[in-house]
């Protein structure tokens, strides 16, 4: 494995170049301070992502390439229904959107705070997760109400086929569903510990749904039989070394992310602890395949234990390169190690050829830190969201989120162009 | 303070912020000790273990020899033992035709295992033979004789015995009747029911209300509650189920909601129990004298009692929608100690959480073992401080 890293990465010191990126800001919400998972591009074009803020309320939010606008589609405490319950607020949508075939666009929301937990099922806990559709032609959201309760949705998709939102719920970790059609809200009981959740579920072309359990484990949810089937396949994850503090602070055994290609009808996904890449086919044989891939990281960060932990930000693009925003430091907007700069990285699907593209700058040269999500457009641009540094406009105070590393920063929506940029 | 003063606070708020996002060491101050707690999985992992969404612990009871049997409910229900000199827990097999065991195992004088059955209302038992010398046992079934059926069309929802008199005491579901088995003349009498009908509330309240626990007082009197939260006496000298002029407790207006969901008794043949809304309460059968002791937790229901060999009462509350945190009282100084979440943390090899318990039980050593009950459940292992 340590022989297959190494050849799929630049070798150690060798610098890699700069990739000038685009970026917008979401106007009038700069003390949203995190996004994870929450991007998709919607069958219209329209970019849709979930803004998260601790101890406040959360925002969803779209961006039109075309018109080249963002707008801000609703406070997501007030489109629950719970502006004024001094509960818990409806801080984030922490898991991927769906697109319905009638067009909507499918999540559910999460907590912000959990206070060591010392809060759940009180009065000013949180009250629970809801389901939400927002519909592009009325430009309204649909609240389902609340899923589970006390409970936030962690990890979450949207499966069309059955027109079902699929979420594993914090901190219980419980696989849940919401059958839109029947308006039925289903828990299937416990997958995983409170910090071990697996932090996406995959849908295949059939409608099936995939996580980890245990060590990297693949479990599969049929919705024909609406049965959970613990599959002997393992996505490949390091052995843990020498405790550096992240396998306490962060699960290290599950896959981080996954994307479904539809060409090979095979999941691509990276594990959380060290990028390691994978294929997962989940119709060869009897229980499907798993293939390690390699390691995907920056340049001279390949078998290193203190390699920052893997991001939500992969994407397929059109080119059939997989796209995968890494940051040069552990991050986590707020909680990160400090402040470096991204590194976007491709693979060829086709070739299986690595690429560090270099580091993720905007035209002014400022540092993209840290990104946590990505989805591809129609024309195959790749749009990201995370942090930027942010930077005081004269004669106007300095609107951030908050300080990574002593650095003040803000949300943004990242835009990478491949064909621009000539990849 | 200073506008400088009070940003710093707000950033460094922040960074705490996110640092909770995942387990932190701070955690550790809201589980219980861990050099006071462990856990077992069902079995032998990966391969010989208690199937995931079969492993809720429902029962659990200690033998006369101090083995701890154990049985789930799920799809399938599954008897287990852990043999303390052992220390690991040996799946004994499926139970025939059961999905789930609720409070409802009894060990005899002789080692014999009597387990009542959901749904089929079956009272069987198992008789342990060398198990240390048996293979765990997963997919096959375990070798139980089936008495017959307590009431008929009624699932057991409770068991306890009397070892002393061989005799078998049982609640049933959904009705509420209280039976007695006598092992030695192998019969079931129907003693009557604890509850007539189900309290009003809303359209999802469609159970009685009754004891989800029977318990023995030191003259072989055996005890339930039933409808408005009323103590069930079962009389051994008149052989009568006998309604009693005491509830346990609740907020005034909540009685119909209310029911015993754990019991025990202590040396001096004193009851405890913890309530629905989460009181723990005394019982002092001689003088028919109920006290309220307060609640411990801020959250509903007392699920399980433990009585460990200093006298203290160890219990856990939390609903099913909630956390389970696990607390003890001193009977001696009327004092509660809250201990926090039942948490095992041995990282690299395992840690885990239970988030909702329905069964405890004391081993002979003082070990209080905790059954934890979801779709993917272990057995812990509590060590308490023993202060006498």
């Amino acid at each position: 494995m340590v022989i297959l890293m190494a050849s799929l990465s630049l070798p150690q010191g060798l610098a890699a170049g700069t990739v000038t990126v685009d970026h917008r800001l979401f106007p009038g919400l700069a003390e949203m301070d995190g996004n994870w998972a929450a991007l998709a591009v919607g069958s219209d074009g329209k970019v849709y992502a979930g803004l998260a803020c601790h101890g406040c309320d959360g925002h969803m939010v779209m961006y039109d390439p075309a018109a080249d606008r963002v707008s801000d589609l609703g406070n997501l405490t007030r489109l629950a229904g719970e502006d004024n319950l001094q509960a818990g607020p409806q801080s984030k949508i922490h898991a991927k959107f769906g697109e319905g075939t009638d067009g909507r666009i499918y999540f559910g929301t999460h907590a912000g705070l959990w206070f060591d937990y010392a809060r759940v099922g009180t009065r000013e806990g949180y009250p629970g997760a809801h389901w939400m559709a927002y519909d592009p032609k009325t430009g309204a959201v649909q609240d389902f109400g609340i899923g589970p309760r006390f409970e936030g949705i962690n990890t979450g998709a949207y499966d069309p086929k059955f027109n079902r939102i699929y979420g594993l719920t914090h901190p219980r970790g419980h696989f849940v569903y919401y059958d839109v059609a029947t308006g039925k809200a289903v828990d299937k009981g416990r997958m995983n510990n409170f910090e071990s959740i697996c932090r996406t579920l995959g849908i295949d072309d059939e409608g099936n749904v995939y996580g980890n359990i245990g060590a990297g484990q693949i479990y599969k949810y049929d919705p024909r039989t609406d049965e959970i089937t613990e599959l002997p396949l393992h996505v490949p994850v390091r052995q843990k070394g020498i405790s550096l503090g992240r396998d306490y602070e962060k699960s290290e055994t599950h896959w981080r992310t996954v994307v479904w290609d539809r060409e090979t009808r095979k999941f691509y996904g990276v594990d959380e602890s060290a990028s390691l890449l994978f294929s997962f086919d989940p119709h060869a044989g009897p229980y499907g395949e798993v293939k390690p891939l390699g390691q995907l990281c920056a340049a001279g960060m390949e078998d290193r234990r203190d390699i920052p932990y893997a991001t939500l930000a992969l994407a397929l693009g059109l080119d059939r390169k997989l796209y995968y925003a890494v940051p040069q430091k552990e991050f986590d907007y707020g909680g990160s190690a400090g402040a470096g700069v991204s590194h976007l990285l491709s693979y060829d699907l086709r070739s299986g050829a690595k690429e560090d593209l270099g580091e993720m700058r905007l035209a002014d040269g400022r540092r993209v830190i840290g990104l946590n999500s990505a989805d591809t457009g129609r024309d195959g641009t790749i749009y990201f969201v995370g942090a930027i540094e942010a930077r005081q406009e004269p004669g106007r105070p300095l609107e951030s989120a908050g300080t990574i590393g002593g650095v003040p920063y803000r949300l943004a929506l990242v835009i990478y162009h491949p064909k621009r940029s000539g990849r | 303070m200073t506008q400088r003063a009070l940003v710093f606070i707000v950033l460094l708020a922040w960074c705490s912020v996110f640092a909770r996002a995942q387990r932190g060491p701070e955690y550790d101050a809201v589980v219980v000790p861990q050099n006071r707690i462990d856990a077992r999985d069902l079995g032998y992992p990966p391969a010989d273990v208690i199937p995931n969404g079969d492993s809720a612990i429902t029962a659990l009871t200690v033998a006369p020899n101090g083995n701890v049997y154990g049985a789930t409910s799920g799809k399938a229900a599954y008897l287990f033992v852990l043999n303390p000199r052992h220390g690991y827990v040996q799946p004994l097999g499926t139970i025939p035709d059961t999905a789930a065991v609720s409070n409802a195992l009894a060990v005899a004088g002789s080692g014999e295992v009597y387990i009542g059955t959901s749904p089929g209302g079956h009272l069987l038992v198992y008789t342990p033979q060398r198990e240390d010398r048996q293979p765990i046992r997963i997919k096959e079934a375990c070798a139980v004789k089936d008495l017959g059926v307590a009431v008929k069309g009624e699932s057991i929802a409770a068991l306890a015995i009397d070892r002393e008199a061989q005799m078998i005491y049982g609640l049933t579901s959904p009705n509420a009747h209280f039976f007695k088995y006598d092992i030695a003349g192998s019969a079931f009498t129907d003693a009557g029911v604890v509850a007539n009908s189900k309290p009003y509330g809303e359209k999802f309240e469609t159970r009685k209300m009754f004891s989800a626990m029977l318990v023995l007082d030191r003259a072989e009197n055996v005890y339930a509650s039933g409808e408005n939260g009323f103590l069930y006496k079962f009389n051994q000298a008149k052989q009568a189920l006998e309604k009693l002029a005491l509830q346990a407790p609740a907020i005034p207006g909540r009685e119909p909601w209310t029911r015993v969901e754990s019991f025990i008794t202590d040396a001096a043949g004193l009851i405890y129990g913890g309530t629905s809304d989460g009181y723990l309460f005394r019982f002092d059968p001689a003088k028919l004298r109920v006290q309220n002791l307060g609640k411990p937790l801020l959250a509903p229901q007392i699920t399980a009692l433990a009585l460990a060999p200093d006298g203290k009462i160890y219990g856990v509350g939390g609903s099913e929608q909630d956390m389970a945190r696990l607390f003890s009282y001193d009977p001696a100084e009327g004092a509660y100690q809250l201990l926090g979440f039942v948490d095992v943390n041995r990282r690299p090899y395992y840690s885990w959480q239970a988030y909702v318990i329905k069964t405890m039980a004391s081993g002979l050593d003082g070990t209080i073992y905790i059954g934890e009950s979801e779709r993917i459940s272990r057995l812990y292992l509590f060590y308490p401080v023993t202060t006498k």
